[in-house]
């Protein structure tokens, strides 16, 4: 064997003891992983169920039970109570006994059987923009059904009817759980990178290894490789747990994702190990790959906020940060089954950011007591 | 400094006969910052030969043992080991020689036998010559049982010597060992000892750094640092002779330390030392022979002082060195 791959095993062989005689970096790396998918698969959740709402109804019409009927026949609202004045709406939504409020007018159905244009106010709870926003969602479908019931004879309405592919029931945890799955493999992966090589910088390992006649590109490859592996089962775990309790598919091909994964973690730890070898500290290493892991894989992934709404230099920013490229992957494998020809962009965009980080930390890497 | 270890009687045998010298360092410098950690080094070590580098804490050993490994660039000056020049071509200087630093950095959650795998993996050794090897190793060490130890579950001296077969599996010429000993007990210090003499025996060259001073006496050639110069340099009874003039007491009683200052100002005393709980005394025997120095003692406003002749140690040596800054 060559000495370049022999010490590149041995570096390999000797990273993944370390890490299977450290019982916390099992319990971090299988267990948490696990752990972010139950929080965030059934906390963080776009979906709104039962809202309940308050009517004040000036019409008493058949039309304007009609309406109501409809508004609870989505399951998104219940109608928590039937008040005689306006004043008492902002009073139960105060109180938080409601969410929303319904108005219909006098007039309501005359206006409706005429053919003419009829509306009624939705009291929304602006404290709570998230939900609001979807309560208005569900408002406008409700009422588009409505309307085509009593609109019958008369003028025909504009009515969307509206299907989401991939997801048709618009279930948030089929969104969240593939992208969440490459936010949690990218932040686990630079949390636990960046203390390997402070570790040996404090522990005075790293001084005998440089006595070694080991290349930087050896020693950065090696950290790697049993990392790389980790994440790899890392993913399939979340997958694998993705599927069974929250149903998520793969309508496209594992090798693909398996592929964007190898791709992604060496970005992603190739950022964790830059930090540890210009830090050489454990301690200001971990801060620092909680801050750069937690944050833009977080935030700037994609996985909340869509990159195309972010500010111009975030919208820049992100072009570096891998789970930008893994998150559209995962989504893009899992739910629309996409292929090689449709991810290229990401494809290259996850090489290119991680020949970038592994280039710098190598460059960064000095093989002297400087 | 002192310790429970006696000092060894017979000094090591002579140096053997220098050919090509295994490390040449020349006005050796390394500044960090203001600091200037090494000034103007220059020495020779040749083949085969035990070089003892000495000194406090802070002194420098390091910052020299680094630099000629390669390990850090010098500021000025210049060094070659094995022939080959440490700041142009580094990476040839490491695959020369063995380094074990300061504290015998092994992976204590490894077991003997993977650091050792390790080791020699990154020397680019491997398969069933690196076994054979690794097994020959133990052995000679006596560290055949412990293979499977985890490393962290060794005490210090065994731990010391798995550090020094790491430095050792690829066979270099030239091994550097920055303070080996230190924080290891006296027995397993001697033991040690012994293997380096061995070592040496079979033509290795070894750079050793110490602030044990007995075990000093066990090389071949010493160099003696303060503050970043190499202050003396050579055998341990060439050193003595030199820059110990006089003749040597071992001085004692319970107010030994108190006396030192007035002792010191009497004529016909060269030096006065504290020397662990006594201290060493050194008297030119022409003003000042046996009997007066006995009576110099027994009336001292300081209690009654015991003196007997000693053979002066390297680190009378070195005190007197410090003191004649």
């Amino acid at each position: 064997m060559p000495p370049f791959f022999q010490r590149l095993g041995a570096l390999a062989y000797k990273e993944l003891l370390h890490m299977l005689r450290d019982q916390q970096v099992i319990y971090l790396a299988l267990g948490m992983p696990l752990v972010m998918l139950l929080l965030f698969g059934y906390a963080v959740s776009f979906d709104v169920d039962e809202l309940p709402i308050a009517v004040l109804d000036h019409d008493g019409s058949a039309a304007a039970r009609r309406l109501v009927r409809g508004l609870e026949a989505s399951d998104a609202f219940v109608v928590r109570d039937r008040v005689r004045e306006a004043a008492a709406i902002e009073a139960l939504m105060r109180r938080g006994t409601i969410r929303a409020g319904v108005v219909i007018p006098a007039g309501f159905a005359r206006r409706l059987a005429r053919g003419e244009q009829a509306s009624y106010q939705l009291l929304l709870d602006g404290a709570d923009g998230t939900t609001a926003r979807i309560a208005l969602g569900y408002a406008f479908g409700a009422t588009a059904a409505a309307a085509s019931d009593a609109g019958r004879g008369a003028v025909p309405l504009l009515e969307p009817r509206v299907r989401a592919l991939f997801n048709p029931a618009l279930r948030s945890a089929l969104f969240i759980v593939p992208g969440l799955a490459a936010v949690i493999i990218g932040i686990l992966a630079v949390l636990m990178s960046t203390i390997t090589v402070a570790r040996e910088w404090e522990r005075g390992s790293m001084e005998q290894l440089f006595a070694t006649p080991v290349d930087r590109l050896a020693v950065v490859l090696g950290k790697l490789l049993p990392y790389v592996a980790i994440g790899l089962l890392q993913l399939l775990l979340v997958l694998t747990a993705g599927a069974w309790l929250f149903g998520v598919p793969l309508r496209g091909s594992l090798a693909t994702l398996l592929a964007a994964a190898v791709l992604f973690l060496a970005g992603v730890l190739g950022q964790g190990l830059l930090i540890s070898m210009v830090t050489r500290n454990q301690q200001v290493a971990t801060q620092l790959g909680a801050i750069s892991g937690v944050l833009p894989n977080l935030l700037l992934s994609g996985f909340i906020f869509p990159p195309d709404n972010m500010p111009l230099p975030l919208r820049v920013l992100s072009h570096a940060v891998p789970a930008r490229y893994m998150v559209a992957v995962m989504r893009g494998v899992l739910l629309q089954g996409q292929r090689l020809p449709q991810l290229w962009p990401q494809f290259l965009g996850l090489a290119l950011v991680a020949a970038a980080f592994l280039t710098i930390s190598t460059l960064a890497f000095r093989r002297s007591l400087d | 400094m002192p310790d429970a270890t006696p000092t060894p009687s017979a000094p090591a045998q002579s140096a053997p006969a220098a050919s090509a010298p295994a490390i040449v360092a020349e006005q050796l410098t390394r500044r960090f910052g203001e600091f200037v950690a090494v000034r103007d080094v220059s020495f020779k070590v040749a083949r085969g030969e035990i070089f003892g580098y000495l000194g406090a804490n802070g002194a420098g050993k390091s910052t020299t043992i680094r630099m000629l490994c390669g390990l850090l660039a010098p500021t000025a000056g210049r060094a070659t080991v094995a022939g080959a020049d440490v700041a142009r071509d580094p990476e040839r200087v490491k695959r020369a020689i063995g380094y074990m630093s300061q504290r015998f950095s092994l992976y204590l959650d490894l077991r003997v036998r993977e650091n050792l795998e390790f080791f020699g993996g990154a020397y680019g050794l491997g398969g069933a010559a690196l076994a054979r090897r690794i097994d020959a190793l133990l052995e000679r060490v006596e560290l055949a049982a412990q293979g499977d130890v985890r490393t962290g579950d060794l005490p210090g001296g065994l731990r010391q010597r798995v550090a020094l077969i790491a430095a050792m599996l690829h066979e270099p010429a030239i091994l550097f060992l920055d303070e080996p000993t230190a924080g290891v007990a006296p027995a397993a210090r001697r033991t040690f000892w012994r293997l380096i003499r061995e070592l040496a025996a079979g033509g290795t060259t070894v750079f050793v750094t110490t602030h044990y001073m007995d075990e000093a006496e066990y090389c071949h050639r010493i160099g003696m640092m303060t503050a970043g110069r190499l202050v003396a340099l050579d055998t341990p009874a060439a050193l003595k002779r030199e820059h110990l003039a006089g003749s040597m007491f071992l001085v004692e009683g319970p107010q030994v330390a108190a006396a030192l200052p007035e002792l010191r100002r009497h004529p016909g005393v060269l030096g006065a030392q504290p020397f662990g709980a006594a201290a060493h005394l050194r008297v030119d025997p022409a003003r000042l022979d046996g009997a007066r120095l006995q009576r110099l003692l027994a009336d001292g406003a300081h209690g009654a002082l015991r003196a007997r002749s000693v053979e002066p140690s390297l680190e009378d040596v070195f005190l007197a060195l410090v003191e004649e800054r």
